[in-house]
C-alpha cells in the first residue's frame, strides 16, 4: 500500500500536484463562510444542565445579557452629582434608548429610574427620578439624596463613592454587542467631556470584541508565523527549492483543515482560530526531515526518483509514529467534554493526519520533479555548508555527549530534583479564569473592567434563585365540587380535563389552573359564568397557598440569604425581593429608616408589590420573583469576574445552607455568566487531566510497541515527563493561574514533544548498532541527526512566537508556552536521553562488545 | 375604465353620506368621543376584570368593580376602584377624583397594612396596577393636553392624530385615534416613539349598547415592543344609578359602600 503510492506519486507527479491544488481550492471555496463563535458559554454543550438551568433562569425571569456604561467625574466634589455629568448621563441613556437591539423596556439608568418617596406625610409618590436633567446644583444634589434611599439604586446605579453613575443596557442578542457598542461610542463622541470619563464593559461586548480580535490574530500572527517559518528554513538549508515544498504542504494542510471545518459547519472559537498556528510548524517538520535526508544523499546524476522513494522508504516509520503521537496528543482533547476544544483537538489531529499523507506523497512528487540543474545546485550549496559543520550549533552540540556522559548520575539526580520540586510547584497550582483577562491590561474593555468595579459594587453578575413546590391538599377538590353544585354536564366535563391537564406527579399547579380557569372565565357563557366564577373564586383561594414568596416566612429566609452573602464579604451587593417590598414598606408607612422593615402578612407583601407595580417600571418585580410567586432570585454583583472567586462565594454559602436549612419544599441553583465560567473551567480541569492520563498511556504504549522494548518505551518517555512537569511546576511557582490555554497545552505538549525522543532514540540505536560501539555511536548522533533535532525545535518555538504579536491574552500564552515546551523538550532529549542511555547502556546495547 | 368611473361615484356617495359629519373639526370630534368614552351617563358601575399577558405569555388576573360619577360631563369625575381579586389584594382599593387640566386627587387603601394613602400628584401614565395600561387609559386622558389634527377619514371612522402640547410626563411623540362614527368611541389608539415607530396600541375588542349607551366591554391595551399585553373586561355595566356624592369620599376606603359593590 504504502509503496503503491509512493509508486504512483513518484510517476506521477503532476498528477499528485493537481490533486492537492484541486483540494486546496475546493477546500477554501468554504471558507468565506466562517461563523465566529465567541460566546463563553459555549465551552459547555448546550445540553449541559448548568447551562439549561442557566437558560431557563434567564428566561423566567426575563433577564437579558448587559452591557455596562459607566460615566465617570472624579473632579467635581459632588462626583457624577452635578447638572454637566447628568445632563450627559440623560442625554446619553436618550440615545442609548434609540438604539436597535436594546431592550427598552429593562433598560436601568437614572433617567429611567422611578423615585419612591413620600412628598408630604401619608403621602406617597411614584415620579421619575430625572425626567429631566437638573439645572441646579441644589437639583442635582435632591437626586443624590433620592438615589441614597433606593437600596435598589445606590451602588448599582450610581457608585457608593458617587464618583460614577451606571446604564445598565440589556440587549436581545449577544451577537449585536459589537454594533451596539460601536453606536454608544460614536453617542459619547457627541458628548460634553471636559469632566466625565466613560466607559463600557461587560461580556457581551467582550466577547463581541474577542471575536473582532480574533479575526486579527488569525490575519496577522498566522501569515506572521508561516513568514518567519521560512525564513528560518532558509536560513537553515539555504535553497528556496528544498523550502518550498514545506511551505506548500504548510500552507495546503491549513487551507484544506480549515476550509472541512467551516464546511461542516463549526464555528471558529477562541480555540479552533489557533489551528492554522498549530499546523503551520507540524506540517513543516515531516517534510524537513525527508528533504535533508534527500539533500544528503543526492549526488549529481543520481536517480532521483529511486532515491525519492528510497528515502520515504527508511523515513516511513517515524514519520508515522511521530504523526500518530501527535494525533494521539490532540485527539485525547476529545475526552474534556467542552465543544470547542473538541473541535480544536480533533481538527488539529485531522490537520496532521493530511500533512502526513501530504508528506508521503507530495514531497516525493516534488523530489522527482525538481530539475536536475536546481537539485545539483542545491546539493552543492547544502554541502558545502555541512561539509565542515563549524557553526555554533554544530559546535554546541558536539560538547554535549562529553558532558552528559560524564555527569550521568548528577543529571540523574537532577531528573529527581526536577520532579520533586515540580511536584512541589503542581501542589501549588491556582486554577483560575476570567474571560475579561483573555484581553490585555491596556485595552480599553480590560480599563473600563478595572475603573467601574473599583467605583461600583460590581459588574460580574451571578444568580441564586430558589424554587417552592407546596401541595394545596385535598380539601380543595371538594371546595371545588361544591362551587359547581347544579352547573351543566359540560361545564363539569370542561373541569375535570382542565383538573386532569394541570396535574403533575399527583399535585394541581395551582397557578397554572388559575390562568386556565381565567381563561374560561373571559369566554364562558353566559348561562355558566356564574359556576366558573364561583369555582375561580374556590382555586384562587388554593393558588393562595401556593404563593411561596409572599408568606412572610420565605421572604424572611431570602433577606437572610441576601445578608448572609453581605457577612460573607465576597460579594459587592445583592438584589432581590426583601429590597423592594421593605423600601415600598418603608415609604408606606413612615418613611423613616426604622420602618424600612419586611410586611409581616401575605396579604401585606401582595398589596406593596401591587403598589410598587403602580409605577413606570411595573415589570421590574418580575425579574425577582415569578409572577406564581413560586421562585425568587437573588441578583449578586461581584467586583471580580475570577472563577476563584466565584468558587469562594458558591463554597461559602454552600456551607451557609447547611448550617441555615432552607424552608420545606424549597432548592437553591446557581447561575449567571460568571458562574457558568466556573462550571466549564471545572470541566475543563478535569477534562484536561483524563486527556493528559489517557495520551500519556496511549503514547507510552506506542513507544514500548515501536521499540518492541518496555524500557526503551519508558526512556522515550522520560524527556516529556521531565518537561511536562517542569513547565507546570513553573506555573505553580510563579502563580500564573491555571487557566484556559494552559490548561490545553498540556495534552498536546505530549504528543509534539514525543517527536524528539523518537528520532533521538531511532538514530541513536542505528549509529551504535552502525559504529559497533556506544561512545562512538552517540557522538555521531550529535553530528547530523543532532542537528536536524535542533533545527525542527527552533523552527517550532520560534514559528510559534508570532503569537506574542496577538492582541489577546490567550494566544501569547500559547505561544510563549509552545516556544518553551519545544525548547526545553528539546534540550532534555538532548541532555538527559544520553545520560540514561550510558547508565544503561549494559541493558540497552547487550550485544555490543565494548561495554 | 369602467371600475375606476364605479369607484369614483362610489367615492361621491360616500362623500355625500357623510357630508353631515365631515364638517366637524378635530377639536370638535375629540370633544365628542371623550363625552361617549368617559362620561356615559350620569354615574356607572361594572365589574372589571383583566388579564395580564407578559412578553412570555404567563398570565395573572386582576378583578375588581368599579363606580363612576360625573360631577361635570366633560369636566371632574370621581371614581372608586374595589379589589376583589386576587384574594391577597381583595379590598385594596383607589379613589379618584379627577380634574381633567389639573392634578388629580388620589387615595389608595391598602387592607393588608390597614392603611390609608394619598397618592401624590404626579404623572398619570404610570401602570394600573401592573396591567400594560396606564393610570390615564382606565380615566382618560385630559383632552386639552394634546393639539388635535384630523389627518384622514373613511366610511366609518376619523382618524385624528394628537401631539402633546408638552413633553413633560408624557412618552410618546404623538398618538392617532381613529374614533367610530357611529359609536363616537375610539376603536384603536397608537402610540408613536421618537423614532416615528408604533410601541403601544389600544383597541376596543367589544363594543356593546348598554341601557342605549354604547360602551367599550372588551379592550386590549398591547406594548408592541414585547408582545405583552392586557385585556379589561366590563361585565354587568350598568348607568344612571344615582350613586350620591358620598360614596366617593375617604371613609369608602375602609368602609366600602357595599349596596353599590353588589352585582
Amino acid at each position: 500500500m504504502k509503496h503503491q503510492v509512493m509508486e504512483y506519486s513518484v510517476e506521477h507527479p503532476r498528477t499528485v500536484f493537481a490533486l492537492t491544488a484541486l483540494l486546496t481550492l475546493l477546500a477554501a471555496l468554504f471558507i468565506p463562510r466562517i461563523v465566529v463563535d465567541t460566546d463563553p458559554e459555549n465551552m459547555l454543550p448546550h445540553s449541559n444542565a448548568a447551562r439549561l438551568l442557566h437558560e431557563e433562569v434567564k428566561q423566567r425571569f426575563g433577564l437579558s445579557d448587559m452591557i455596562v456604561v459607566g460615566i465617570v467625574n472624579e473632579d467635581d466634589a459632588n462626583g457624577v452629582y452635578n447638572p454637566a455629568t447628568l445632563t450627559n448621563l440623560h442625554k446619553l441613556s436618550a440615545a442609548i434608548l434609540n438604539i436597535e437591539g436594546v431592550v427598552d423596556d429593562d433598560l436601568m439608568s437614572l433617567p429611567v429610574s422611578d423615585n419612591i418617596t413620600q412628598k408630604e406625610p401619608g403621602e406617597i409618590s411614584f415620579h421619575w427620578m430625572m425626567e429631566v436633567p437638573p439645572t441646579t446644583q441644589a437639583q442635582a444634589e435632591q437626586i443624590r439624596s433620592w438615589v441614597a434611599r433606593l437600596p435598589m439604586l445606590q451602588n448599582t446605579l450610581v457608585s457608593g463613592d458617587n464618583k460614577a453613575a451606571g446604564i445598565y443596557i440589556p440587549i436581545t442578542a449577544k451577537d449585536q454587542s459589537y454594533r451596539i457598542y460601536q453606536e454608544i461610542l460614536s453617542i459619547i463622541n457627541g458628548l460634553d467631556q471636559r469632566h466625565d470619563e466613560f466607559h463600557i464593559t461587560g461580556l457581551p461586548v467582550a466577547e463581541d470584541t474577542f471575536g473582532v480580535e480574533m479575526f486579527k490574530q488569525m490575519a496577522i500572527s498566522a501569515p506572521a508565523a508561516g513568514a518567519l517559518i521560512f525564513m528560518l528554513m532558509l536560513f537553515f538549508f539555504r535553497s528556496a527549492a528544498l523550502v518550498t515544498a514545506p511551505m506548500l504542504i504548510a500552507m495546503a494542510t491549513v487551507i484544506i483543515t480549515m476550509g472541512v471545518m467551516i464546511g461542516m459547519g463549526f464555528p471558529v472559537h477562541i480555540m479552533s482560530s489557533m489551528i492554522p498556528i498549530f499546523l503551520m510548524p507540524i506540517a513543516v517538520v515531516d517534510s524537513v526531515h525527508m528533504l535533508s535526508e534527500f539533500n544528503d544523499k543526492y549526488r549529481p546524476g543520481c536517480d532521483k526518483k529511486a532515491l525519492a522513494k528510497e528515502i520515504v522508504g527508511d523515513l516511513f516509520q517515524p514519520m508515522l509514529y511521530t504523526s500518530i503521537t501527535s494525533v494521539v496528543g490532540f485527539a485525547s482533547l476529545n475526552t474534556a467534554d467542552i465543544p470547542p476544544v473538541r473541535v480544536f483537538g480533533s481538527f488539529i489531529a485531522i490537520g496532521i493526519a493530511l500533512a502526513f499523507l501530504l508528506t508521503i506523497t507530495f514531497v516525493p512528487a516534488y523530489m522527482a520533479s525538481l530539475s536536475d540543474a536546481t537539485l545539483d545546485k542545491m546539493s552543492r550549496r547544502v554541502h558545502k555548508q555541512d561539509q565542515h559543520p563549524n557553526s555554533a550549533l554544530a559546535r554546541l552540540l558536539r560538547l554535549i555527549p562529553g558532558f552528559s556522559l560524564a555527569g550521568s548520575k548528577l543529571l540523574m539526580v537532577l531528573v529527581v530534583v526536577t520532579f520533586a520540586v515540580s511536584g512541589w510547584g503542581i501542589s501549588k497550582i491556582v486554577i483560575n479564569d476570567n474571560p475579561m483577562n483573555w484581553f490585555e491590561a491596556d485595552h480599553p474593555i480590560r480599563n473600563a473592567d478595572v475603573v467601574l468595579n473599583n467605583h461600583f459594587a460590581g459588574t460580574y453578575e451571578a444568580y441564586l434563585s430558589f424554587d417552592a413546590s407546596q401541595d394545596v391538599g385535598a380539601s380543595f377538590s371538594n371546595a371545588a365540587k361544591d362551587a359547581l353544585q347544579g352547573s351543566s354536564e359540560a361545564t363539569q366535563q370542561a373541569w375535570q380535563t382542565l383538573l386532569a391537564q394541570h396535574t403533575v406527579d399527583g399535585q394541581f399547579q395551582m397557578a397554572e389552573l388559575n390562568t386556565a380557569v381565567m381563561e374560561q372565565l373571559f369566554e364562558a357563557d353566559t348561562g355558566q359564568a356564574d359556576y366558573w366564577d364561583a369555582l375561580a373564586q374556590v382555586v384562587d383561594k388554593a393558588a393562595q397557598g401556593q404563593k411561596f414568596f409572599l408568606q412572610p416566612e420565605n421572604v424572611a429566609y431570602l433577606e437572610r440569604v441576601q445578608q448572609a452573602l453581605a457577612a460573607s464579604g465576597l460579594v459587592g451587593k445583592t438584589s432581590a425581593l426583601p429590597d423592594l417590598l421593605k423600601t415600598v414598606n418603608r415609604e408606606l408607612l413612615s418613611g423613616e429608616d426604622s420602618d424600612f422593615t419586611l410586611p409581616q402578612s401575605a396579604n401585606a407583601n401582595a398589596q406593596a408589590i401591587l403598589t410598587y407595580q403602580s409605577s413606570h417600571r411595573p415589570n421590574h418585580v418580575w425579574h425577582m420573583v415569578t409572577p406564581d410567586y413560586r421562585s425568587a432570585i437573588i441578583w449578586l454583583q461581584l467586583t471580580s469576574g475570577d472563577n476563584q472567586d466565584m468558587s469562594k462565594v458558591v463554597d461559602y454559602m454552600e456551607n451557609w445552607f447547611k448550617q441555615n436549612p432552607m424552608p420545606q419544599g424549597l432548592q437553591h441553583h446557581w447561575s449567571g455568566l460568571t458562574y457558568i465560567n466556573v462550571i466549564w473551567q471545572d470541566a475543563m480541569v478535569t477534562g484536561m487531566l483524563e486527556s493528559l492520563a489517557s495520551s500519556f498511556i496511549v503514547v507510552a504504549l506506542m513507544m514500548i510497541f515501536l521499540f518492541r522494548s518496555v524500557l526503551w518505551g519508558i526512556i522515550a518517555m522520560l524527556p516529556l515527563s521531565v518537561t511536562i512537569s517542569f513547565i507546570y511546576g513553573l506555573i505553580g511557582i510563579t502563580g500564573k493561574n491555571y487557566d484556559m490555554p494552559v490548561a490545553v497545552l498540556s495534552a498536546l505538549t505530549l504528543g509534539m514533544s514525543i517527536d524528539f525522543a523518537i528520532h533521538f532514540i531511532e538514530r541513536t540505536r542505528a549509529l551504535v548498532q552502525e559504529k559497533g560501539s556506544w561512545r562512538a555511536g552517540i557522538r555521531e548522533v550529535f553530528e547530523e541527526p543532532g542537528r536536524a533535532i535542533s533545527r525542527n525545535a527552533i523552527v517550532i518555538a520560534l514559528g510559534f512566537t508570532p503569537l506574542l504579536i496577538a492582541p489577546l491574552v490567550p494566544y501569547q500564552t500559547v505561544g510563549i508556552f509552545l516556544a518553551s515546551i519545544m525548547a526545553i523538550s528539546c534540550l532534555t532529549t538532548l541532555v538527559i536521553l544520553p545520560a540514561i542511555m550510558h547508565l544503561l547502556r549494559r541493558v540497552l546495547f547487550k550485544e555490543l562488545a565494548d561495554q | 375604465m369602467k371600475a375606476l368611473i364605479k369607484h369614483t361615484l362610489a367615492g361621491t356617495a360616500a362623500t355625500l353620506l357623510s357630508f353631515g359629519t365631515a364638517a366637524m373639526d378635530a377639536n370638535e370630534i375629540i370633544e365628542k368621543s371623550n363625552l361617549a368614552a368617559v362620561y356615559p351617563g350620569d354615574d356607572g358601575r361594572a365589574e372589571a376584570r383583566m388579564m395580564i399577558v407578559d412578553k412570555q405569555g404567563r398570565k395573572q388576573l386582576r378583578q375588581f368593580s368599579i363606580l363612576r360619577r360625573n360631577v361635570e360631563k366633560g369636566g371632574d369625575q370621581q371614581y372608586l376602584v374595589v379589589f376583589t381579586r386576587p384574594s391577597d389584594v381583595a379590598r385594596t382599593t383607589f379613589l379618584v377624583v379627577k380634574h381633567p387640566g389639573n392634578d388629580d386627587d388620589r387615595w389608595l387603601y391598602l387592607p393588608g397594612l390597614d392603611l390609608v394613602k394619598r397618592i401624590a400628584a404626579g404623572d398619570k401614565r404610570t401602570s394600573f396596577v401592573g396591567s400594560t395600561f396606564f393610570y390615564e387609559d382606565i380615566s382618560g386622558r385630559d383632552i386639552h393636553a394634546d393639539n388635535y389634527t384630523l389627518t384622514g377619514e373613511t366610511d366609518s371612522h376619523w382618524l385624528l392624530k394628537a401631539t402633546p402640547k408638552s413633553q413633560q410626563g408624557v412618552e410618546f411623540t404623538y398618538f392617532t385615534v381613529k374614533i367610530n362614527k357611529q359609536t363616537l368611541l375610539p376603536d384603536v389608539a397608537e402610540y408613536y416613539d421618537t423614532q416615528g415607530e408604533v410601541y403601544r396600541r389600544i383597541t376596543a375588542m367589544t363594543v356593546e349598547q348598554v341601557q342605549g349607551l354604547p360602551t367599550i366591554t372588551q379592550m386590549k391595551a398591547e406594548n408592541v415592543r414585547d408582545g405583552s399585553f392586557t385585556i379589561n373586561q366590563m361585565r354587568n355595566v350598568q348607568y344612571n344609578m344615582g350613586i350620591p356624592e358620598t360614596v366617593f369620599t375617604e371613609r369608602s376606603l375602609r368602609m366600602p359602600p357595599r349596596e353599590w359593590l353588589e352585582f
